[in-house]
Protein backbone atom coordinates (compact mmCIF):
# COMPACT_ATOMS: atom_id res chain seq x y z
CA UNK A 1 0.00 0.00 0.00
CA UNK A 2 2.70 2.39 1.23
CA UNK A 3 4.16 2.79 -2.44
CA UNK A 4 1.30 2.69 -4.36
CA UNK A 5 0.14 5.65 -5.82
CA UNK A 6 -2.52 7.31 -4.10
CA UNK A 7 -4.03 10.84 -2.28
CA UNK A 8 -2.46 11.00 0.78
CA UNK A 9 -4.77 12.78 3.32
CA UNK A 10 -3.49 14.81 5.81
CA UNK A 11 -6.49 16.90 6.48
CA UNK A 12 -10.14 16.51 6.41
CA UNK A 13 -12.66 20.06 7.59
CA UNK A 14 -16.69 19.41 7.77
CA UNK A 15 -17.50 22.76 8.46
CA UNK A 16 -19.39 25.53 7.50
CA UNK A 17 -21.49 22.96 5.25
CA UNK A 18 -18.27 22.11 3.23
CA UNK A 19 -16.17 19.25 3.73
CA UNK A 20 -12.77 20.57 2.74
CA UNK A 21 -9.57 18.24 1.91
CA UNK A 22 -6.11 18.52 2.17
CA UNK A 23 -3.03 16.03 1.04
CA UNK A 24 -0.46 15.13 -0.87
CA UNK A 25 -0.04 13.48 -4.39
CA UNK A 26 1.90 10.16 -3.63
CA UNK A 27 3.78 7.86 -6.46
CA UNK A 28 2.63 10.11 -8.96
CA UNK A 29 4.12 13.24 -10.40
CA UNK A 30 1.34 16.19 -9.60
CA UNK A 31 2.02 18.57 -12.88
CA UNK A 32 -1.28 19.31 -14.90
CA UNK A 33 -4.81 19.52 -13.76
CA UNK A 34 -6.22 18.16 -11.09
CA UNK A 35 -9.72 17.50 -9.84
CA UNK A 36 -11.51 16.08 -6.94
CA UNK A 37 -14.06 13.31 -8.26
CA UNK A 38 -16.75 11.66 -5.91
CA UNK A 39 -18.21 8.49 -7.52
CA UNK A 40 -21.43 7.07 -5.64
CA UNK A 41 -20.84 3.77 -4.45
CA UNK A 42 -24.43 2.33 -5.40
CA UNK A 43 -24.50 4.24 -8.83
CA UNK A 44 -21.05 4.05 -10.38
CA UNK A 45 -22.42 6.33 -13.40
CA UNK A 46 -22.92 9.07 -11.13
CA UNK A 47 -19.96 11.61 -10.22
CA UNK A 48 -19.57 14.71 -8.60
CA UNK A 49 -16.16 16.41 -9.62
CA UNK A 50 -14.36 19.98 -7.98
CA UNK A 51 -11.42 21.81 -9.00
CA UNK A 52 -8.30 20.95 -6.54
CA UNK A 53 -5.56 23.56 -5.85
CA UNK A 54 -2.04 21.92 -6.51
CA UNK A 55 0.81 23.19 -5.09
CA UNK A 56 4.10 20.76 -5.78
CA UNK A 57 2.67 17.96 -4.54
CA UNK A 58 0.41 19.29 -1.87
CA UNK A 59 -3.12 19.74 -3.00
CA UNK A 60 -7.04 20.91 -1.35
CA UNK A 61 -10.02 20.86 -2.86
CA UNK A 62 -13.81 21.36 -1.04
CA UNK A 63 -16.99 20.68 -2.02
CA UNK A 64 -20.63 21.28 -0.87
CA UNK A 65 -22.55 19.25 1.45
CA UNK A 66 -25.91 20.03 -0.23
CA UNK A 67 -24.18 18.77 -3.58
CA UNK A 68 -24.69 15.10 -2.09
CA UNK A 69 -28.77 15.36 -2.01
CA UNK A 70 -30.69 13.09 -4.44
CA UNK A 71 -33.79 12.07 -4.62
CA UNK A 72 -33.22 8.01 -5.51
CA UNK A 73 -31.04 7.44 -2.31
CA UNK A 74 -31.13 4.14 -0.04
CA UNK A 75 -31.42 5.24 4.12
CA UNK A 76 -27.32 4.92 3.50
CA UNK A 77 -25.29 6.06 0.37
CA UNK A 78 -21.28 6.37 0.09
CA UNK A 79 -19.47 8.26 -1.64
CA UNK A 80 -15.95 7.64 -2.60
CA UNK A 81 -13.51 10.20 -3.22
CA UNK A 82 -10.70 10.38 -5.55
CA UNK A 83 -8.18 12.59 -7.11
CA UNK A 84 -7.46 12.56 -10.93
CA UNK A 85 -5.68 14.36 -13.71
CA UNK A 86 -7.91 13.48 -16.83
CA UNK A 87 -5.46 9.93 -17.10
CA UNK A 88 -5.07 8.17 -13.69
CA UNK A 89 -7.52 8.18 -10.91
CA UNK A 90 -5.78 7.80 -7.67
CA UNK A 91 -7.77 7.41 -4.49
CA UNK A 92 -8.37 9.06 -1.53
CA UNK A 93 -6.94 7.70 1.52
CA UNK A 94 -3.93 7.66 4.74
CA UNK A 95 -1.85 5.32 4.33
CA UNK A 96 1.39 6.75 4.97
CA UNK A 97 1.48 7.36 8.67
CA UNK A 98 1.97 4.56 11.76
CA UNK A 99 -1.77 4.37 12.84
CA UNK A 100 -4.07 1.38 12.82
CA UNK A 101 -7.46 1.18 12.98
CA UNK A 102 -8.22 4.61 11.42
CA UNK A 103 -11.79 4.22 10.84
CA UNK A 104 -12.03 4.45 14.93
CA UNK A 105 -10.05 6.62 15.56
CA UNK A 106 -9.67 9.30 12.64
CA UNK A 107 -13.60 10.64 13.61
CA UNK A 108 -15.00 13.21 11.99
CA UNK A 109 -17.91 15.74 12.74
CA UNK A 110 -21.43 15.25 10.95
CA UNK A 111 -23.02 17.95 8.79
CA UNK A 112 -26.86 17.95 8.23
CA UNK A 113 -28.74 19.43 5.41
CA UNK A 114 -32.52 18.91 5.37
CA UNK A 115 -32.79 15.86 5.97
CA UNK A 116 -29.49 14.48 5.15
CA UNK A 117 -26.68 13.96 7.26
CA UNK A 118 -23.11 13.67 6.21
CA UNK A 119 -19.39 12.27 7.63
CA UNK A 120 -16.56 11.71 6.22
CA UNK A 121 -14.95 8.25 7.23
CA UNK A 122 -12.30 6.04 6.76
CA UNK A 123 -12.91 2.43 5.37
CA UNK A 124 -11.48 -0.49 7.27
CA UNK A 125 -8.68 -0.32 4.20
CA UNK A 126 -7.88 3.02 5.18
CA UNK A 127 -9.65 5.38 2.23
CA UNK A 128 -11.49 7.91 2.64
CA UNK A 129 -15.40 8.28 1.39
CA UNK A 130 -18.41 9.91 2.44
CA UNK A 131 -21.46 8.46 4.50
CA UNK A 132 -24.76 10.11 3.45
CA UNK A 133 -27.73 9.18 5.35
CA UNK A 134 -31.29 10.38 5.53
CA UNK A 135 -33.77 10.83 8.08
CA UNK A 136 -31.59 9.41 10.72
CA UNK A 137 -27.68 10.32 12.14
CA UNK A 138 -24.83 9.47 10.12
CA UNK B 1 23.72 -11.21 69.49
CA UNK B 2 26.91 -12.07 67.28
CA UNK B 3 26.67 -15.32 67.41
CA UNK B 4 22.90 -15.33 66.04
CA UNK B 5 22.28 -17.38 62.57
CA UNK B 6 20.85 -15.50 59.72
CA UNK B 7 17.13 -16.51 60.19
CA UNK B 8 15.01 -18.02 57.29
CA UNK B 9 13.56 -15.58 54.82
CA UNK B 10 9.83 -14.88 56.01
CA UNK B 11 7.17 -16.21 53.51
CA UNK B 12 5.29 -13.09 51.86
CA UNK B 13 1.78 -12.75 51.21
CA UNK B 14 0.01 -10.27 49.73
CA UNK B 15 -3.88 -9.60 49.66
CA UNK B 16 -5.62 -8.78 46.59
CA UNK B 17 -9.15 -7.52 46.05
CA UNK B 18 -8.98 -9.45 42.99
CA UNK B 19 -5.62 -10.78 41.59
CA UNK B 20 -7.20 -11.80 38.06
CA UNK B 21 -7.95 -8.19 37.38
CA UNK B 22 -6.16 -6.04 35.35
CA UNK B 23 -5.66 -2.68 37.48
CA UNK B 24 -2.32 -0.68 38.58
CA UNK B 25 -2.41 -1.95 41.30
CA UNK B 26 -2.22 -5.32 40.79
CA UNK B 27 0.17 -5.03 38.27
CA UNK B 28 2.49 -3.55 40.49
CA UNK B 29 1.73 -6.44 43.11
CA UNK B 30 2.65 -8.91 40.66
CA UNK B 31 5.98 -6.67 39.67
CA UNK B 32 7.07 -7.04 43.28
CA UNK B 33 5.95 -10.64 43.51
CA UNK B 34 8.38 -11.33 40.42
CA UNK B 35 11.48 -9.06 42.04
CA UNK B 36 11.04 -10.92 45.58
CA UNK B 37 10.57 -14.50 44.43
CA UNK B 38 13.83 -13.45 41.90
CA UNK B 39 15.62 -12.74 44.73
CA UNK B 40 14.94 -15.86 46.96
CA UNK B 41 12.06 -15.18 48.82
CA UNK B 42 8.97 -17.21 49.47
CA UNK B 43 5.83 -15.22 48.18
CA UNK B 44 2.17 -15.32 48.12
CA UNK B 45 -0.04 -13.77 45.99
CA UNK B 46 -3.52 -14.08 48.15
CA UNK B 47 -6.60 -13.21 46.42
CA UNK B 48 -9.91 -11.84 48.14
CA UNK B 49 -12.44 -12.98 45.31
CA UNK B 50 -11.78 -14.95 42.06
CA UNK B 51 -13.64 -13.61 38.98
CA UNK B 52 -11.64 -15.30 35.97
CA UNK B 53 -9.51 -18.33 34.97
CA UNK B 54 -6.45 -16.75 34.61
CA UNK B 55 -3.57 -13.86 35.49
CA UNK B 56 -3.64 -11.10 33.30
CA UNK B 57 -0.05 -10.19 34.03
CA UNK B 58 3.07 -11.61 33.85
CA UNK B 59 3.50 -13.23 37.12
CA UNK B 60 6.57 -16.09 38.16
CA UNK B 61 5.71 -19.40 38.42
CA UNK B 62 7.57 -19.25 41.78
CA UNK B 63 5.22 -17.10 42.75
CA UNK B 64 2.02 -19.46 44.80
CA UNK B 65 -1.55 -18.13 43.91
CA UNK B 66 -4.48 -18.62 46.48
CA UNK B 67 -8.16 -17.81 46.73
CA UNK B 68 -10.04 -17.07 49.58
CA UNK B 69 -12.90 -16.86 47.80
CA UNK B 70 -14.01 -18.61 44.45
CA UNK B 71 -16.29 -16.38 42.54
CA UNK B 72 -15.98 -18.05 38.64
CA UNK B 73 -19.55 -19.91 37.92
CA UNK B 74 -19.42 -23.41 38.34
CA UNK B 75 -16.59 -22.82 41.07
CA UNK B 76 -19.00 -23.93 43.96
CA UNK B 77 -21.25 -27.18 44.16
CA UNK B 78 -24.09 -27.13 46.52
CA UNK B 79 -24.02 -29.73 48.98
CA UNK B 80 -26.14 -31.86 49.78
CA UNK B 81 -27.66 -33.25 53.03
CA UNK B 82 -29.52 -31.24 55.49
CA UNK B 83 -27.09 -29.66 57.35
CA UNK B 84 -25.17 -28.82 54.05
CA UNK B 85 -28.04 -27.79 52.21
CA UNK B 86 -29.04 -24.92 55.57
CA UNK B 87 -25.71 -24.09 55.20
CA UNK B 88 -25.48 -23.11 51.45
CA UNK B 89 -28.78 -21.39 52.31
CA UNK B 90 -26.83 -19.49 55.26
CA UNK B 91 -24.20 -18.93 52.19
CA UNK B 92 -26.89 -17.25 49.75
CA UNK B 93 -28.35 -14.64 52.77
CA UNK B 94 -24.91 -13.77 53.69
CA UNK B 95 -23.76 -13.34 49.75
CA UNK B 96 -26.79 -10.57 49.98
CA UNK B 97 -25.54 -9.02 53.17
CA UNK B 98 -23.52 -5.98 53.80
CA UNK B 99 -20.16 -6.04 54.96
CA UNK B 100 -19.79 -5.12 58.62
CA UNK B 101 -15.96 -3.84 59.07
CA UNK B 102 -15.76 -1.99 55.48
CA UNK B 103 -17.52 1.98 55.43
CA UNK B 104 -19.45 2.59 52.29
CA UNK B 105 -17.06 5.52 51.00
CA UNK B 106 -14.60 2.56 49.93
CA UNK B 107 -14.11 2.99 46.57
CA UNK B 108 -14.80 -1.10 46.30
CA UNK B 109 -17.19 -1.33 48.89
CA UNK B 110 -19.58 -2.87 46.86
CA UNK B 111 -17.14 -5.72 45.87
CA UNK B 112 -17.72 -7.06 49.44
CA UNK B 113 -20.52 -8.62 51.31
CA UNK B 114 -20.67 -10.60 54.43
CA UNK B 115 -19.49 -13.60 53.13
CA UNK B 116 -16.44 -12.24 51.52
CA UNK B 117 -15.90 -10.66 54.49
CA UNK B 118 -16.40 -13.63 56.99
CA UNK B 119 -14.26 -15.95 54.61
CA UNK B 120 -11.27 -13.45 54.87
CA UNK B 121 -11.84 -13.31 58.28
CA UNK B 122 -11.49 -16.56 58.65
CA UNK B 123 -8.47 -16.44 56.64
CA UNK B 124 -6.23 -13.71 58.43
CA UNK B 125 -6.80 -15.39 61.90
CA UNK B 126 -5.38 -18.37 60.55
CA UNK B 127 -1.96 -16.77 59.67
CA UNK B 128 0.60 -17.15 62.48
CA UNK B 129 3.69 -16.16 61.02
CA UNK B 130 5.67 -14.33 58.42
CA UNK B 131 4.38 -11.47 56.56
CA UNK B 132 0.97 -10.17 55.18
CA UNK B 133 0.50 -6.83 53.18
CA UNK B 134 -2.56 -6.00 52.67
CA UNK B 135 -3.39 -3.62 49.36
CA UNK B 136 -6.16 -1.20 50.08
CA UNK B 137 -8.14 0.11 52.64
CA UNK B 138 -11.02 -2.56 53.10
CA UNK B 139 -8.89 -5.19 53.15
CA UNK B 140 -6.40 -3.37 55.73
CA UNK B 141 -9.47 -2.45 58.00
CA UNK B 142 -9.91 -6.27 57.84
CA UNK B 143 -6.04 -7.05 58.49
CA UNK B 144 -5.97 -4.32 61.58
CA UNK B 145 -9.08 -6.45 63.00
CA UNK B 146 -8.31 -9.74 62.61
CA UNK B 147 -4.93 -10.65 61.69
CA UNK B 148 -4.16 -11.08 65.41
CA UNK B 149 -2.73 -14.36 65.08
CA UNK B 150 1.00 -13.39 64.96
CA UNK B 151 1.32 -12.41 61.26
CA UNK B 152 3.43 -9.25 60.97
CA UNK B 153 1.11 -6.94 59.04
CA UNK B 154 1.52 -4.27 56.76
CA UNK B 155 -0.70 -1.61 55.05
CA UNK B 156 -0.11 -0.41 51.06
CA UNK B 157 -1.93 2.72 50.50
CA UNK B 158 -1.86 3.53 46.89
CA UNK B 159 -4.11 6.78 47.17
CA UNK B 160 -3.57 10.45 48.81
CA UNK B 161 -5.24 11.00 52.30
CA UNK B 162 -7.83 13.59 50.88
CA UNK B 163 -9.19 11.66 48.27
CA UNK B 164 -10.83 9.16 50.51
CA UNK B 165 -14.10 9.42 51.92
CA UNK B 166 -14.73 10.70 55.34
CA UNK B 167 -15.86 7.66 56.72
CA UNK B 168 -12.70 5.89 55.35
CA UNK B 169 -10.61 8.22 56.75
CA UNK B 170 -11.97 7.70 59.66
CA UNK B 171 -11.14 4.25 59.61
CA UNK B 172 -7.98 4.56 58.86
CA UNK B 173 -7.12 6.67 61.84
CA UNK B 174 -9.06 4.41 64.18
CA UNK B 175 -7.37 0.88 62.72
CA UNK B 176 -3.74 1.87 60.90
CA UNK B 177 -2.07 2.15 63.80
CA UNK B 178 -2.23 -1.52 64.63
CA UNK B 179 0.14 -1.74 61.51
CA UNK B 180 4.28 -3.01 61.80
CA UNK B 181 4.35 -0.72 58.85
CA UNK B 182 2.29 1.39 56.63
CA UNK B 183 3.44 2.14 53.47
CA UNK B 184 2.70 4.88 51.30
CA UNK B 185 4.31 5.81 47.20
CA UNK B 186 5.07 9.45 47.45
CA UNK B 187 6.76 12.01 49.93
CA UNK B 188 3.59 14.35 50.27
CA UNK B 189 1.21 10.99 51.28
CA UNK B 190 4.19 9.77 53.83
CA UNK B 191 3.49 13.46 55.51
CA UNK B 192 -0.21 13.44 55.21
CA UNK B 193 -0.34 10.08 56.95
CA UNK B 194 2.31 10.27 59.51
CA UNK B 195 0.73 13.67 60.66
CA UNK B 196 -3.05 11.24 61.21
CA UNK B 197 -1.38 8.59 62.50
CA UNK B 198 1.54 10.15 65.31
CA UNK B 199 3.48 7.13 66.56
CA UNK B 200 2.55 4.67 63.44
CA UNK B 201 5.63 3.72 61.31
CA UNK B 202 4.73 5.70 57.37
CA UNK B 203 7.65 4.99 54.95
CA UNK B 204 7.22 5.61 51.28
CA UNK B 205 8.25 2.84 49.19
CA UNK B 206 7.01 3.94 45.25
CA UNK B 207 5.65 1.49 42.61
CA UNK B 208 7.97 0.05 40.05
CA UNK B 209 7.60 0.25 36.17
CA UNK B 210 8.06 -2.62 34.60
CA UNK B 211 11.36 -2.28 32.80
CA UNK B 212 13.94 0.65 32.16
CA UNK B 213 15.07 -1.00 29.36
CA UNK B 214 12.81 0.85 27.31
CA UNK B 215 13.63 2.56 23.51
CA UNK B 216 14.40 6.01 23.93
CA UNK B 217 11.88 8.50 22.03
CA UNK B 218 12.90 10.74 19.44
CA UNK B 219 12.89 14.67 20.44
CA UNK B 220 12.40 15.76 16.62
CA UNK B 221 9.10 13.78 16.99
CA UNK B 222 6.03 16.16 16.70
CA UNK B 223 3.70 13.89 18.76
CA UNK B 224 2.66 14.81 22.41
CA UNK B 225 1.20 11.82 24.38
CA UNK B 226 -1.28 11.15 26.89
CA UNK B 227 -3.19 7.99 28.24
CA UNK B 228 -5.25 7.12 31.17
CA UNK B 229 -8.92 5.89 31.47
CA UNK B 230 -11.16 8.27 29.53
CA UNK B 231 -12.51 9.48 32.93
CA UNK B 232 -12.93 13.19 35.01
CA UNK B 233 -10.13 12.22 36.93
CA UNK B 234 -7.70 12.33 33.87
CA UNK B 235 -8.47 15.69 33.09
CA UNK B 236 -8.41 15.37 29.20
CA UNK B 237 -11.52 17.57 29.58
CA UNK B 238 -8.85 20.38 30.02
CA UNK B 239 -6.21 18.61 27.75
CA UNK B 240 -8.47 19.34 24.63
CA UNK B 241 -9.28 22.78 24.90
CA UNK B 242 -5.32 23.20 26.32
CA UNK B 243 -4.48 22.38 23.16
CA UNK B 244 -7.59 24.25 20.71
CA UNK B 245 -5.10 27.40 22.09
CA UNK B 246 -2.06 25.79 20.81
CA UNK B 247 -2.97 24.58 16.81
CA UNK B 248 -3.33 27.26 15.05
CA UNK B 249 0.79 28.10 16.23
CA UNK B 250 1.56 24.24 15.69
CA UNK B 251 -0.58 23.21 13.09
CA UNK B 252 2.01 20.43 12.45
CA UNK B 253 1.86 18.73 15.64
CA UNK B 254 -0.79 16.44 16.99
CA UNK B 255 -1.85 14.89 20.43
CA UNK B 256 -2.76 11.08 21.11
CA UNK B 257 -4.62 10.14 23.91
CA UNK B 258 -4.85 6.39 24.85
CA UNK B 259 -7.18 4.63 26.95
CA UNK B 260 -10.83 4.03 26.51
CA UNK B 261 -13.71 4.71 29.35
CA UNK B 262 -17.03 6.20 29.82
CA UNK B 263 -16.21 9.85 28.85
CA UNK B 264 -15.11 8.57 24.93
CA UNK B 265 -18.39 10.73 23.30
CA UNK B 266 -18.45 13.81 25.67
CA UNK B 267 -14.37 13.97 24.79
CA UNK B 268 -14.95 13.26 21.08
CA UNK B 269 -17.96 16.62 21.03
CA UNK B 270 -15.43 18.43 23.03
CA UNK B 271 -12.96 17.75 20.07
CA UNK B 272 -15.66 18.49 17.25
CA UNK B 273 -16.21 22.01 19.17
CA UNK B 274 -13.06 22.90 19.37
CA UNK B 275 -12.60 21.65 15.22
CA UNK B 276 -9.73 19.36 16.87
CA UNK B 277 -10.45 16.56 14.65
CA UNK B 278 -7.30 16.81 12.60
CA UNK B 279 -5.18 17.24 16.00
CA UNK B 280 -6.24 15.45 18.78
CA UNK B 281 -6.57 11.68 18.26
CA UNK B 282 -8.43 9.17 20.99
CA UNK B 283 -6.41 5.93 20.02
CA UNK B 284 -8.37 3.84 21.78
CA UNK B 285 -6.63 1.11 24.26
CA UNK B 286 -3.17 -0.17 22.82
CA UNK B 287 -1.66 -3.34 24.42
CA UNK B 288 1.61 -1.80 22.94
CA UNK B 289 1.95 1.54 25.16
CA UNK B 290 5.29 0.91 25.22
CA UNK B 291 5.81 1.12 21.47
CA UNK B 292 3.45 4.36 20.87
CA UNK B 293 5.04 6.26 24.05
CA UNK B 294 8.20 5.90 21.70
CA UNK B 295 7.04 7.68 18.88
CA UNK B 296 6.00 11.00 21.06
CA UNK B 297 8.28 13.76 21.92
CA UNK B 298 6.90 14.77 25.32
CA UNK B 299 4.27 13.45 28.13
CA UNK B 300 1.24 15.40 29.39
CA UNK B 301 -0.55 14.28 32.73
CA UNK B 302 -3.74 16.78 32.86
CA UNK B 303 -5.21 14.59 36.08
CA UNK B 304 -6.70 16.53 38.95
CA UNK B 305 -5.56 13.96 41.28
CA UNK B 306 -3.48 10.64 41.40
CA UNK B 307 -1.30 8.23 43.45
CA UNK B 308 1.37 7.79 41.47
CA UNK B 309 1.02 8.19 37.89
CA UNK B 310 2.92 4.80 36.91
CA UNK B 311 2.70 5.71 33.29
CA UNK B 312 3.96 9.03 33.56
CA UNK B 313 7.33 7.69 35.04
CA UNK B 314 6.89 4.64 32.07
CA UNK B 315 6.93 7.82 29.48
CA UNK B 316 9.64 9.00 31.24
CA UNK B 317 11.97 6.09 31.02
CA UNK B 318 11.28 6.49 27.04
CA UNK B 319 13.23 9.68 27.23
CA UNK B 320 9.87 11.74 27.32
CA UNK B 321 9.63 15.03 29.08
CA UNK B 322 6.77 15.09 30.57
CA UNK B 323 4.23 18.80 31.05
CA UNK B 324 1.91 18.38 34.40
CA UNK B 325 -0.60 19.67 36.33
CA UNK B 326 1.01 19.83 40.13
CA UNK B 327 -2.48 17.68 41.11
CA UNK B 328 -2.19 15.53 44.42
CA UNK B 329 -0.04 13.55 44.81
CA UNK B 330 2.46 12.24 42.56
CA UNK B 331 3.88 14.84 39.80
CA UNK B 332 5.72 17.07 42.01
CA UNK B 333 7.24 13.76 43.82
CA UNK B 334 8.54 12.40 40.60
CA UNK B 335 9.49 15.45 38.56
CA UNK B 336 11.53 18.27 39.49
CA UNK B 337 10.21 21.41 37.23
CA UNK B 338 12.45 22.93 34.65
CA UNK B 339 14.89 19.53 34.99
CA UNK B 340 12.93 16.91 33.77
CA UNK B 341 9.36 18.45 33.05
CA UNK B 342 6.92 21.26 33.84
CA UNK B 343 5.10 21.30 36.37
CA UNK B 344 2.11 24.05 36.25
CA UNK B 345 -1.16 25.18 38.49
CA UNK B 346 -3.69 22.04 38.61
CA UNK B 347 -7.18 22.25 36.94
CA UNK B 348 -5.39 25.41 34.63
CA UNK B 349 -5.74 24.45 31.19
CA UNK B 350 -4.12 27.98 30.05
CA UNK B 351 -0.81 27.21 32.23
CA UNK B 352 -0.53 24.08 30.37
CA UNK B 353 -1.04 25.27 27.29
CA UNK B 354 1.82 27.54 27.92
CA UNK B 355 3.95 24.98 29.02
CA UNK B 356 3.29 22.80 26.18
CA UNK B 357 4.34 25.55 23.69
CA UNK B 358 7.59 26.06 25.57
CA UNK B 359 8.14 22.64 24.85
CA UNK B 360 6.77 22.20 21.00
CA UNK B 361 8.78 24.98 20.93
CA UNK B 362 11.95 24.12 21.54
CA UNK B 363 13.43 20.48 20.15
CA UNK B 364 16.80 21.13 21.98
CA UNK B 365 14.97 21.41 25.75
CA UNK B 366 12.64 18.42 24.60
CA UNK B 367 15.93 16.44 23.94
CA UNK B 368 17.70 18.06 27.26
CA UNK B 369 14.68 16.98 29.30
CA UNK B 370 14.49 13.72 27.74
CA UNK B 371 17.72 12.81 29.35
CA UNK B 372 17.11 14.25 32.58
CA UNK B 373 13.41 11.99 32.81
CA UNK B 374 15.33 8.61 31.98
CA UNK B 375 17.89 9.80 35.30
CA UNK B 376 14.67 10.21 37.39
CA UNK B 377 12.42 6.96 35.87
CA UNK B 378 15.80 4.77 36.93
CA UNK B 379 14.83 5.20 40.77
CA UNK B 380 11.60 4.20 40.09
CA UNK B 381 13.05 0.84 38.34
CA UNK B 382 12.23 -2.90 39.84
CA UNK B 383 15.85 -3.25 41.06
CA UNK B 384 15.77 0.02 43.30
CA UNK B 385 12.21 -0.48 44.37
CA UNK B 386 12.58 -4.37 45.52
CA UNK B 387 15.57 -3.19 47.54
CA UNK B 388 13.40 -1.45 49.72
CA UNK B 389 10.82 -4.01 50.35
CA UNK B 390 13.52 -6.03 51.18
CA UNK B 391 14.72 -4.67 54.01
CA UNK B 392 11.43 -3.49 55.18
CA UNK B 393 10.85 -7.01 55.40
CA UNK B 394 13.66 -8.26 56.92
CA UNK B 395 13.94 -5.63 59.33
CA UNK B 396 10.21 -6.21 60.52
CA UNK B 397 10.65 -10.58 60.62
CA UNK B 398 14.11 -9.66 62.81
CA UNK B 399 12.25 -7.21 64.90
CA UNK B 400 9.68 -9.68 65.91
CA UNK B 401 11.63 -12.31 66.59
CA UNK B 402 15.36 -10.70 67.26
CA UNK B 403 12.90 -8.68 70.04
CA UNK B 404 13.38 -12.08 72.07
CA UNK B 405 16.76 -12.58 71.74
CA UNK B 406 17.61 -9.17 72.44
CA UNK B 407 15.70 -9.34 74.97
CA UNK B 408 17.74 -12.51 76.15
CA UNK B 409 21.10 -10.91 75.48
CA UNK B 410 20.01 -7.76 77.32
CA UNK B 411 19.15 -9.95 80.54
CA UNK B 412 22.31 -11.54 80.27
CA UNK B 413 24.81 -8.64 80.41
CA UNK B 414 23.07 -6.91 83.38
CA UNK B 415 23.45 -10.66 85.34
Amino acid sequence: MRGKPHAEITEVWPRDGHIRLVGRIHGHPADGVWRLVLTRRARAGRRLSYAAEVKGDRFESALPVADLAAADYAPVEEWDIHLTDGEVELRAGKHLDDVRGKKKIFVYPEQRIGNLSVRPYYTIKDNLSLECRTGGTA
Amino acid sequence: MTDRQPRPLPHVRYLLLHAYGRGGTIRTVMNQANSLVAAGWSVEIVTAVRRRDDIQFPLDDRVKVSTVVDMREGAYTPPSGLVARWRDRKRGDLLEAPARYIPKGEFGYRYFNRYVEDRLIAYMRSLTSGILVTTRPALNFLSAEHATGGVVRIAQEHMNLGTHKRDVQQRIQETYPRFATVAVLTERDRDEYAELLPGTRVIRIPNAVHSLDQVPADPTSKIAVAAGRLFPQKGFDMLIPAWAKLVETYPDWQLRIYGSGEKKSELRNLIEEHHLYNHVFLMGHTDRLDDELAKASFYVLSSRFEGLPMVMIEAMSHALPVVSFDCPTGPSDVLTHGVDGLLVAPEDPDALADAMAKLMADEVLRADMGVAAVLTAASYGPDAVHHRWESLFTSLHEQRHGATAAAVATKGTHA
